[in-house]
């Protein structure tokens, strides 16, 4: 099985698994409890917390939710309820459902808000001379997505920071970093909030952190036993915490090492597979982007058809977001780079992860070139 | 008081000599959909009788009893011995606790009577009577409505015991499957398929189904989709094997070698002379398709002439006059609906044609169909099909 679906979700390693393990069945107290096994694992969470020094947050600033998409919804949500009165809210045309539905969903319904959809570039990167045209005192939040699921795009955070600072300083600004976090060098996040998911780093499903610097108007999530500060209360997720922690650690340990491995297979598959005819990068040119992305379309070849065919080898990719490939609906992400109909049906993700070898990348690559071959010969006429 | 189920037939009360086949049939049937070894069904007088149920199950195997062919109408009930005080007291029960699921504070109702047994000392007309008069006075949230009444309380007074309910589901109705014969269902996945399927059943029909998938041109994803459809029809239908037949092959050989305009009236020929050759093998007597006249280009009478010449057996097609939304209401009747829909079946578009032939001629398709030898293709097919027993 050569598995290329990365950004869909990721397999647990061994390690972080046996963590998870432990504090399920042996270590499994509530940290919120007052005996000497729970104060522990607290201590165990908080040592977590003070991991986003170097991101630039302070363990303070680092809550834990069920997920990308939690964290997503409150760091929208929580800031919509703060408002009074009439504002602007700007996001992209290409972000993921979890953000770009909730902010469907107040264009909707919430007659005081000012919903813009920005576009973006042919290489799928949100358009900035808009994004400054847009922002106004009036503006209260930007969610921008720091790479996009689909074709990688990286979107420059300090630049819309900047933006933001001289034309909308009130407003709050969000990242959806499910994508990008741990896939670059460690740095300062120029972001208020910022999103991030477990499952895509090799932890379990289910756990994610936001990221919420000090002082951002934000209501939070749940209302309950005042966990995560009052901000967003439940149980302590600690057996899915705890196994985050070691994927992290284990991702930052070697970060060089991993980044450089994901982006060379990356350069690998496309080497391989440009050289094809009729083949074309979707998304940001290849030595750009996120290192673990790449967005091809095979000419004449159904995206499905293909993934169906790499299926029968066990090589498993993907159309597009995992999230949204059970609707029948147009492909947002592309239609919203101006690809056509036929860039558009013929795309395939493919989604890297450290562990990701030069071996299976050819393996692939090989698959891929027969069956687009076979599949060629038939066309609808 | 016991829990009990009655069972009405539909259509064989009007059968004379043969009934008792088809009331056999029926307790096989009933027994089928309920595979319990605690229950007893009896047959007595034009009515079927379910016993040795508990108060936890009866509804729950009342509504599986809806759906199986040749039943009119169930009603969960309780029996009581035949004396006027036991009728008395079991309604009362039995109603305190139907009151107790309705929603509102006030209900109209009547009671209902049948004495089959004589020597009960009340004829039907006392018993309504009294016995509304007794629970007229015990339940102050009831009134008589003898017109439309929302409670209908029924009383039957049989050979051994009397039966009490209030409620009378309505059941599929049609004739219990087994007792005319083996037909095989053209099961597509798309909405028309099941309903066919589902239709032909109701007769009293077994079906078995046959479904034709062309991997990698559709999905996995797709074929489950079929798979849950023929597992719902057999909720109906009862025990049913569906064929998976690979087609690739032949879909990619008259895509080579056909004229592209005949391409899709080619294909539907080779599934009807596939489906043919199965049925024969399984001892089916008949096909059924969920065709429709005028639907599409495949489904103008002489596009069905065409492939109707490519089945040997006699191909039934219960939706011939139906519209298309008499046809979708039908399928959420029986609950296939959502499943049809489900988006899954859309990638071999490639082998539809732009412009399709609406009146093909079956000399010329005959012609086109020459230039390739299916035959070894076809039993590949057949060799290579894969076998689901629900």
């Amino acid at each position: 099985m050569i598995y290329l679906d990365n950004s869909a979700t990721t397999r647990v390693t061994e390690p972080v698994a046996k963590i998870a393990d432990r504090y399920m069945t042996e270590l499994f107290y509530n940290p919120a409890s007052n005996y000497p096994p729970s104060v522990q694992i607290e201590k165990e969470i908080l040592s977590f917390r003070s991991m986003f020094s170097d991101y630039g947050y302070a363990p303070g600033e680092v809550f834990f939710t069920s997920g990308g998409t939690e964290s997503n919804n409150i760091s929208v949500f929580g800031c919509v309820r703060k408002l009074r009165g009439k504002h602007r809210i700007i996001t992209s045309k290409v972000e993921h459902p979890s953000v770009y539905n909730v902010f469907r969903y107040l264009q909707e319904r919430n007659p005081d808000l000012d919903v813009v959809f920005l576009d973006v570039e042919h290489s799928g990167r949100a358009d900035l001379d808009q994004l400054e045209s847009c922002l106004n005192e009036e503006t209260a939040l930007v969610s921008l997505m720091h790479v996009n699921n689909e074709t990688g795009a990286v979107n420059d955070l300090n630049a819309i920071s900047a933006l933001i600072r001289k034309h909308a300083p009130k407003a709050v600004f969000h990242s959806d970093g499910v994508q990008s976090f741990c896939k670059f060098p460690a740095e300062r996040i120029p972001c208020d909030l910022y999103s991030v998911s477990g499952h895509k780093l090799h932890a379990p499903k289910g756990v994610g952190i936001l990221l919420m610097k000090k002082n951002t108007p934000n209501e939070g999530g749940l209302i309950g036993g005042g966990q995560e500060n009052g901000f967003r209360s439940g149980t302590t997720n600690v057996p899915s915490i705890l196994a985050l922690k070691e994927a992290v650690r284990i991702y930052r340990d070697s970060s060089d090492a991993f980044i450089g491995q994901m982006r060379r297979c990356k350069l690998r598959l496309y080497a391989n597979l440009i050289s094809m005819e009729d083949v074309f990068l979707n998304g940001p040119a290849a030595d750009g982007g996120a290192p673990h992305i790449l967005n091809l379309s095979f000419a004449g070849v159904r995206g499905e058809v293909l993934l169906n065919a790499l299926a029968a080898h066990e090589i498993y990719v993907s159309t597009g977001s995992a999230c949204s490939s059970s609707q029948k609906s147009e492909n947002r992400i592309l239609s919203a780079m101006r690809l056509d109909k036929a860039r558009r049906e013929s795309a395939i993700r493919f989604s890297l992860c450290p562990y990701t070898t030069e071996e299976e990348i050819d393996l692939a690559s090989e698959a891929i070139r027969q069956e687009v071959a076979k599949l060629r010969k038939y066309r609808r006429r | 008081m016991e829990h009990v189920l009655i069972v009405r037939y539909s259509e064989i009360h009007l059968k004379g000599m043969n009934r008792p086949y088809f009331e056999k049939a029926l307790v096989n049937r009933i027994r089928d959909a309920i595979p319990d070894p605690d229950i007893a069904v009896e047959r007595e007088q034009g009515r079927i009788f379910v016993n040795g149920l508990s108060d936890e199950n009866a509804f729950g195997y009342a509504e599986r009893l809806c759906k199986v062919f040749g039943i009119h109408s169930v009603s969960p009930a309780v029996s009581v011995e035949k004396d006027w005080n036991a009728v008395v007291s079991g309604s009362k029960q039995l109603l305190d606790r139907y009151l107790a699921t309705l929603p509102g504070n006030m209900h109209t109702f009547k009671v209902f009577a049948r004495r089959a047994d004589k020597r009960f000392p009340y004829n039907s007309e006392m018993i309504c009577r009294e016995l509304g008069h007794e629970l007229l006075e015990a339940f102050p949230s009831l009134q008589v409505d003898v017109h439309h009444p929302e409670i209908m309380f029924g009383v039957e007074i049989r050979k051994n015991r009397a039966y009490l309910y209030c409620q009378e589901l309505e059941a599929a109705g049609g004739m219990p499957v087994g007792t005319n014969g083996r037909a095989m269902l053209l099961l597509s996945g798309g909405i028309d398929s099941p309903v066919a399927g589902y239709m032909i059943a109701k007769r009293g029909v077994c079906l078995d189904a046959v479904h034709f998938y062309s991997y990698p041109y559709t999905s996995e994803r797709a074929r489950e989709k079929v798979i849950d459809l023929a597992r719902q029809i057999s909720e109906y239908s009862g025990s049913m094997t569906l064929h998976l037949v690979p087609f690739t092959d032949i879909q990619l050989s008259i895509y080579d070698n056909c004229p592209k305009a005949e391409t899709t009236v080619i294909m539907r020929r080779l599934m009807m002379k596939i489906a043919d050759r199965i049925a024969r093998r399984t001892g089916a007597q008949a096909l059924i398709t969920g065709e429709s006249i005028g639907q599409v280009a495949s489904q103008t009478i002489e596009s069905l002439t065409v492939t109707n010449d490519a089945a040997s057996l006699p191909v039934f097609r219960p939706l011939i006059g139906f519209d298309k939304d008499e046809i979708v209401s039908y399928a959420k009747r029986i609950g296939t609906f959502e499943t049809s829909i489900q988006p899954f079946e859309d990638c071999c578009t490639i082998f539809v044609p732009q412009h399709p032939v609406t009146k093909p001629s079956l000399d010329r398709i005959l012609l086109s169909e020459r230039v390739v030898d299916f035959e070894p293709m076809i039993e590949k097919a057949i060799a290579g099909t894969e076998q689901m027993t629900f």
